[in-house]
This record gives C-alpha cells, structure tokens and sequence, in this order.
C-alpha cells in the first residue's frame, strides 16, 4: 500500500460515522449484550460495531447511542466529546436532540477525565426514579476480575442485585475515576434515585447501575459502605 | 413475514421499551411506566409479556411460553405461534434448551440457568392496587417506602384465618427495597425469584408498567417472625411422574368425583417420565 492510499483511507475513516448495518437485528443483538451488562454489574462485554472515527468515544459507546437513541432522547456531550461531526452523526443515525442541560438529557456522552460530580444530570425523583440520566462513559482502563488482569489492589468491589458474591471492577485510578466512582457509591444513600452509568473502553463495554454497592478494593477492610 | 417488522413492533417502540427496560433493571422491583402498545390481541392474555418479549427477541433466540405451566394451553399456544409467525424464531417445549421463555403465572420447576430470560405476564403489576385506589397514593408509599398496609393485610389474613391466606400474587421485597407482586404465580414459586441466575422481566399490558429483578438479587416474601413464610405442600405425588416435590394441578377425570393430581409443569413431567422410562 502507497502512502497516499494510506492517506486517503485516513481521510476517508475521519468523515465516516458508520451505521448499524442491519438497524433491526444488529440493535436487537446489540441490547441484549447492554441488559446483559446492567443486569451483572461490572461483566465485560464486547460490542462488534463498527468503530467511530473518535478514538476516544469508541465502538462500544458508539453502539449503546446508535441502538438505544432516537428523535424522543435528549443527549448531552461533554465538551471533550463536542464536535461538530459527532452532532452531525448524532442527528443523522439517530434523530436525536442535543441538550445543553445535563438536567433534561437522558442520555450524557462523557470522557472519565470530564466528569465532574457537580454537573447536575437528572437523577429521578422518589416518586419516578426512572426519569434520570444514564451516563455514557469513555474509560481508558476496563478490566474485572475475571478476565484476569486485575491484580487485587486496584478498582472496585462491587455487589448488590446481579452479582452471586462480589465482582471487582476497575476503571482505571484517575482523578476522574476516582470522582466518578465515589458519586456513584453515594447513590446508595439516595436511592432510589441515582446515576446508572455504561462504561466503554474501545469495544468492550460494562455497567453499574445505581443500585450497584461500591468498595475500594483498598478500603474494603476498613468494612465501611455495608449499605 | 411481509408486512411486519421482525417481531412485530417498530423499532422506535421497542427502543422506548428497551430504555425503560434498563430502568427497571437499575431499580429492581420499581414499576416504570411505559407507552405500552395496542396489540394483536385482547389485554389479559399477555399482551405486556408480549411486548417485553418482541423487545428482547433476537432471530437466533429459541423461545418458549408457558400457561399455567403447561406448552400446549392455548394462550401458550398462540403466543407460541404469533412470534413463529412475526419473527421467524425457533421454539422449543424444553426449559434448558430455551433462551426466552415467556410465562403466565408459573416459574418452571427446572432451575433456570444464567444468561436465560424469564418473562412474566402481568395482569395488575400495583401489589398495593387492593388496598389503595389512586395511583397516586400508591406511588408516593412506594416513594415513602410506606408499607405497612400491606402487613395489615396479611395479618387480617392471620387474624381470620389462622394463618397468612394468601396462596398467589403473594407480595415481595426487592434487594431490601421495593416490595412487588410477582404475578399470580403461586407462592410456592416465591422461593424461586430468590437469587434466580436468570434475568426476570414482568409487563403488564394494560397498566403499561414493566418491572426487573436482575440475576442474584435478593427477593423476600413478606411475613412475620411468628407466621413465617411457607410454601403449599401437598399429601399426593403426581399421577404421571409421581414427582413429590412439583407444583401439582387437580384434574377431574370424571362426573363421580374421580380426580387426579398431576405437575402443572408439563415439560418436567414429561421429561421426568422420559428418564424414568
């Protein structure tokens, strides 16, 4: 292959949000593995999408917005993410509405790094906890203990409905990890009300829903967060 | 088949209930309200199993329904047929071999594996519906966590009775939280929804409310310290697989009082007759 082939097959991959081949199999296919990863917090599952040309969204979160977004969701993005190719490909494939109020959106598209615990997404209310935001996540690091990589002094221990005893889950030790995952430890203690949020990390792909109970693995003898 | 997208809704519906589908999930036990669709046939007869189902269903997926327990009544029958019909899938009477399995109030006898789906239908998905009217009122006690009413309940049940009376629909807390009514199968199922590897999703049709209990989550039935929970217990054994330990329906057999008492789950007698033959 000649350089300007390699070039022109860059251009070519910069302008090209793909689809889904086969809208109705390939999203059927595609939220079974996604209700899969909410119902076995901190599993790991890999979407085959076609990847995005944003590295830093990649396929798996590329796949959540294409199967469960349409012209009724509201979507914020993190400044991070914005760009004006993604809005485009968002209204294009989906039809659905950009938001600049993390308060309406029902869906948010955001980095690890962007995360900030003050943005006010929506978190239900007593009365409809259902009407909150699900936060898309971009990740760098998405390993449990299961696959083998971990090694048992980083991440976080989860427990709580879907999982038989405890899963460790680590998404890397960030500030923005840490943050994000000390918000969602605190949804236990206003649930029902509370962040659901699906990580994506290239094609792999894991939840934790709110009603997920979070540990430091490193904390976990100081036996604390037992609700 | 022409004419119909695959498994009968449209996609924009079914990403409306697959939305709320993983609501229900984050929320165990919580009932979320969802733009329920009219369907092909009369609410009663499983119309928010079936929109949960045609949701969920993918063409690889073998699927099975049951009524009561049983693969050939006829609301099994033609639920059977309708997704034979609108999404070309595979079938199958065998609880191990199915993927989905839709159910009118019963839990098969056959412990489910992790990765199936279990699909209930649900006639009124409020367990607080018969003590308190107004929606409204219902949603706040859940909100509240006010459920003592429902204790009163089943302590009228104990101060008539003797004992808690009722035998279905019998009411659950949810991961400590939500109490739910687990469709009118029989308590004896109850002990079943506890820690299920299986994925649990009720609909209910005519309410338009969906609700979750993910794989391994803690599922009590609601009693006292000196009236605790307790499943039916029965002096026969089935007629057909002598089974003693299954949920066993009375058939009458004759106009003499001649009856029998036989496994109201007709996969597992049958495939319990087929070892022992």
């Amino acid at each position: 292959m000649d350089k300007a082939m390699t070039v022109k097959t860059e251009t070519t991959r910069d302008l090209v949000w793909p689809g889904l081949a086969d809208p109705a199999h390939d999203s059927q296919r595609l939220f079974r593995q996604i209700l899969g990863a909410m119902s076995e917090p901190g599993t790991l599952t890999t979407l085959a999408v076609p990847a995005p040309p944003s590295d830093a969204l990649g396929a798996a979160l590329w796949g959540v917005v294409l199967t469960l977004c349409d012209l009724e969701t509201r979507v914020w993005i993190a400044a991070d993410f914005d760009s004006p190719a993604l809005r485009e490909a968002l209204a294009f494939h989906t039809g659905a509405r950009i938001t600049d109020d993390p308060a309406s959106a029902d869906f948010a598209l955001l980095t690890h790094e962007s995360f900030d615990p003050q943005t006010p997404f929506a978190v239900g209310s007593d009365t409809y906890p259902d009407r909150g935001t699900t936060l898309l996540v971009a990740v760098e690091r998405l390993e449990n203990d299961s696959n083998g990589a971990n090694d048992e002094d980083n991440g976080w221990r989860l427990s709580g409905p879907g999982i038989a005893e405890s899963r460790v889950l680590d998404i890397g030790d960030g500030a923005g990890c840490r943050a994000l995952m000390t918000r969602l430890a605190g949804n236990r203690a206003s649930f029902p009300q509370g962040l659901d949020v699906i990580f994506g990390c290239g094609a792999q792909l894991a939840a934790i829903p709110r009603s997920t109970r979070i540990a430091s693995v490193e904390a976990r003898a100081d036996s604390q967060e037992t609700n | 088949m022409d004419g119909y997208n695959f498994a009968y809704l449209d996609e924009q519906t079914k990403r409306m209930i697959r939305r709320a589908l993983l609501k229900g999930v984050a929320i165990p036990g919580y009932q979320v309200p969802f733009g329920g669709r009219e369907m092909p046939m009369p609410y009663g007869w499983g119309t928010g199993g079936v929109q949960l189902t045609a949701s969920i269903l993918g063409a690889d997926d073998i699927l099975k329904v049951i009524d009561q327990g049983a693969d050939d009544t006829t609301n099994a029958v033609s639920i059977r047929h309708f997704f034979q019909r609108v999404a070309g899938v595979e079938t199958t009477t065998a609880t191990t071999a199915a993927d989905v399995i839709q159910t009118r109030h019963r839990i098969p006898e056959t412990l489910l594996r992790a990765g199936q789906i279990l699909v209930f239908q649900v006639p009124i998905p409020e367990p607080l519906r018969f003590i308190e009217p107004s929606e409204q009122e219902t949603r706040l006690m859940h909100a509240l966590e006010e459920y003592g009413v429902m204790h009163v309940k089943l302590y009228e049940d104990i101060a008539r009775y003797g004992h808690i009376a009722t035998t279905y629909a019998y009411p659950v807390k949810v991961d400590g939280r939500y109490v739910m009514d687990p469709s009118p199968i029989p308590k004896f199922d109850n002990p079943k929804l506890d820690g299920n590897p299986a994925l649990m999703l009720f609909g209910a049709g005519r309410e338009k409310r969906l609700y979750a209990i993910p794989p391994y989550t803690r599922v009590e039935s609601l009693d006292f310290e000196d009236h605790p929970f307790e499943v039916q217990t029965w002096e026969h054994t089935c007629a057909l697989c002598g089974s003693d330990h299954s949920y066993l329906d009375e058939v009458i057999t004759d106009d003499k009082g001649g009856r029998m008492f036989v496994c109201s789950d007709t996969d597992y007698c049958q495939t319990r007759r087929g070892e022992v033959a």
